[in-house]
């Protein structure tokens, strides 16, 4: 603490920050959060409804069921894909001695192409007619019988959609996973090794419990982008055909700007808020207890 | 920890390889060298396999944008285009606004770092540097910007900006896009100013210098590494800044690349792949290219934002 510091000096730094941050993050949650007790086309008066809104999302909307499940669906892949590929991957790269640098910035190329890009790239790779890259792939090895317009079957759909997001960021998640590896105490590794671990066993028992911080923290940064994935889907296919693909965030998005159930909306959003809030309070519960 | 990373760490990996090998190392020890092999074999495969995946979608869609649109749409995906053209090219720039959206993503990607800068250099100096009872307080605040998602903020804001009539306008992005940015900002700022000695601030404070002279004459000139740390890891996400930018922007004229990028196929049809794909690539390869060469500072940024986070 600066010894000649004026009060009016912390307000003259603080201010910014807290006007900007207050403005465009703190004041939007706590409008949505009111308005999410109201129902609200835009354009008549406010109705307080309570909780209403909460009320039929949660009991009476079929979508909104939907949606929360494919939303499941998504997270899981993007956390395979991500987290689990990002360790695999973060691992094999120790392996190694040469290039290690290059592979990392080239495994992080897709993390700075922008989704409607990565959209336009997908909706050709997954096409059935001109024939795309997944379907020429698996015709060239004789599984033609596997080959189907990706993005409008209703059983591929949702799968199709999750996979470029998680794929979009598995360099991020090597990257961030990798140098958390190479933290960990070379001699303790050794010594295991020559008290005959196996290279499992060097992972488990050694690197794993070394690098768990930073895997909470990864897990939930995957999580919480997971839970809040919009871009790619939305691009693809728009949440179709049907409800097949549907997300929460696509939905909310739907609600309020196509349907303008602006109350509606916020509740989802809301709901979107406590799913974040309620998955990265089961993280640290789980993987902290764990690591007691 | 966060060190580790920029200096390249090559040494002896030799000493620990065998314990990559699957068997003890005491019991087999002429199977040793075999166990080895195999493992650094399928290691190396699985190594390249993930590099094609990572990288071919883009090689594919620049040799693609190269591509003449007959050949292109009669031949198989995976092949070699027989000869290049720069057509779809022209193409690309004729049909779409290329020029104008790149300006609007330089105009809204400047204005939301220079928000993002100024605003988390000056939280950080008033919460580590001056300090003030509530720090601790404001410090939380700002956590919980990390793990709000972004959406709770879109019908609000929509709201509030059709209110004041601020809808439609480069800024409405920009706030956003920096207010959610920030607090990740704020806090690499933060664990910077932990390591500017205590010394030199009292050593100011006896010269007579108050804080705004303390700030402008120590402080700034030594956080110009976070600063571009700060602005490569977030202009990436700001320039690709789809949800903000596709709900607050309304008119043809302030479109942003991915915005624009959107209306390429809406505008063209799904026919016209080849010049999609050079607008594409119009696009993306700036990106590439500042981030081929100053992934360092990128990645850097990356990895201690997560073991700070």
């Amino acid at each position: 603490m600066l010894p000649h510091r004026s009060r009016l000096s912390v307000l003259v730094f603080l201010a910014p920050p807290l006007l900007l941050f207050g403005g465009g993050v703190l004041l939007p949650i706590v409008q949505s959060l009111v308005l999410s007790f109201f129902e609200w086309d835009g354009i008549t008066g406010l109705d307080f409804v309570g909780l209403e809104n909460y009320r039929a999302l949660l009991l009476h909307d079929d979508v909104f069921r939907t949606a929360f499940g494919n939303q499941l669906v998504y997270l899981v892949i993007c956390l395979l894909l991500q987290v689990g590929g990002g360790l695999l991957v973060a691992t094999l790269l120790m392996t190694i001695t040469r290039g290690r640098e290059v592979l990392k910035v080239l495994y992080l190329m897709p993390a700075v192409i922008s989704t409607p890009a990565i959209a336009l790239l997908f909706q050709r790779i997954y096409s059935f007619e001109p024939e795309g890259l997944v379907n020429t792939l698996l015709g060239a090895v004789g599984l033609d019988a596997l080959a189907r317009p990706w993005l409008s079957d209703v059983s591929t759909v949702l799968t199709a959609v999750s996979v470029p997001e998680g794929w979009r960021f598995l360099g991020l998640y090597t990257v961030i996973l990798y140098a958390a590896l190479l933290s960990v105490p070379r001699e303790l590794e050794e010594a295991a090794s020559l008290d005959g671990a196996n290279a499992w066993q060097v992972f488990a028992r050694i690197r794993f419990p070394h690098i768990m911080p930073v895997f909470v923290t990864t897990l939930i940064m995957a999580t919480t982008y997971a839970l809040r994935g919009f871009d790619i889907p939305f691009l693809l296919t728009n949440g179709g055909p049907g409800q097949a693909s549907e997300l929460v965030t696509t939905y909310m998005y739907k609600t309020a700007f196509t349907s303008g159930h602006y109350g509606s909306a916020s509740a989802i959003s809301v709901i979107i808020v406590l799913e974040c809030l309620v998955a990265v309070g089961l993280i640290l519960l789980v993987l902290r207890r764990k690591a007691d | 920890m966060t060190s580790a990373p920029l200096a390249p760490p090559v040494p002896a990996r030799e000493a620990a390889a065998p314990a990559l090998g699957r068997r003890p190392p005491a019991r087999r020890r002429r199977e040793r060298p075999t166990g080895l092999r195999i493992s650094r074999i399928v290691s190396r495969v699985l190594i390249a396999a993930v590099l094609v995946m990572q990288v071919y979608p883009f090689l594919w869609l620049l040799q693609t944008s190269l591509r003449d649109r007959e050949d292109f749409a009669a031949a198989n995906p995976f092949s070699i285009p027989t000869q290049l053209t720069l057509d779809n090219f022209s193409r690309a720039f004729e049909q779409g606004h290329l020029l104008r959206s790149i300006l609007n993503s330089l105009i809204i990607t400047g204005g939301a770092c220079l928000l993002l800068v100024v605003c988390g250099m000056a939280g950080a100096y008033a919460i580590a540097v001056l300090g003030f009872r509530f720090s601790g307080l404001v410090r939380g605040l700002f956590l919980l910007g990390i793990v709000v998602p972004v959406q709770v903020a879109l019908v609000p804001l929509f709201i509030d900006y059709s209110r004041i009539g601020m809808l439609d306008t480069h800024l409405s992005v920009m706030i956003p896009l920096a207010g959610f940015a920030l607090p990740m900002a704020l806090y690499l700022f933060l664990s910077f100013y932990s390591y500017i000695p205590r010394e030199l601030y009292e050593a100011a404070t006896l010269d007579g210098a108050g804080p705004y002279r303390i700030f402008a004459r120590i402080t700034l000139p030594m956080s110009w590494n976070t600063v571009v740390t700060v602005v490569m890891v977030n202009a990436i996400f700001i320039w690709n800044d789809f949800v903000f930018a596709n709900t607050f922007i309304l008119s043809e004229e302030l479109k942003t690349i991915p915005l624009g990028l959107q209306d390429y196929v809406g505008a063209m049809g799904n026919t016209d792949w080849t010049a999609t794909f050079a607008a594409v690539s119009i696009t993306v390869t700036p990106l590439l290219l500042v981030f081929l060469v100053l992934n360092r500072a990128m990645i850097y940024g990356l990895e201690s934002g997560a073991s700070k986070g």
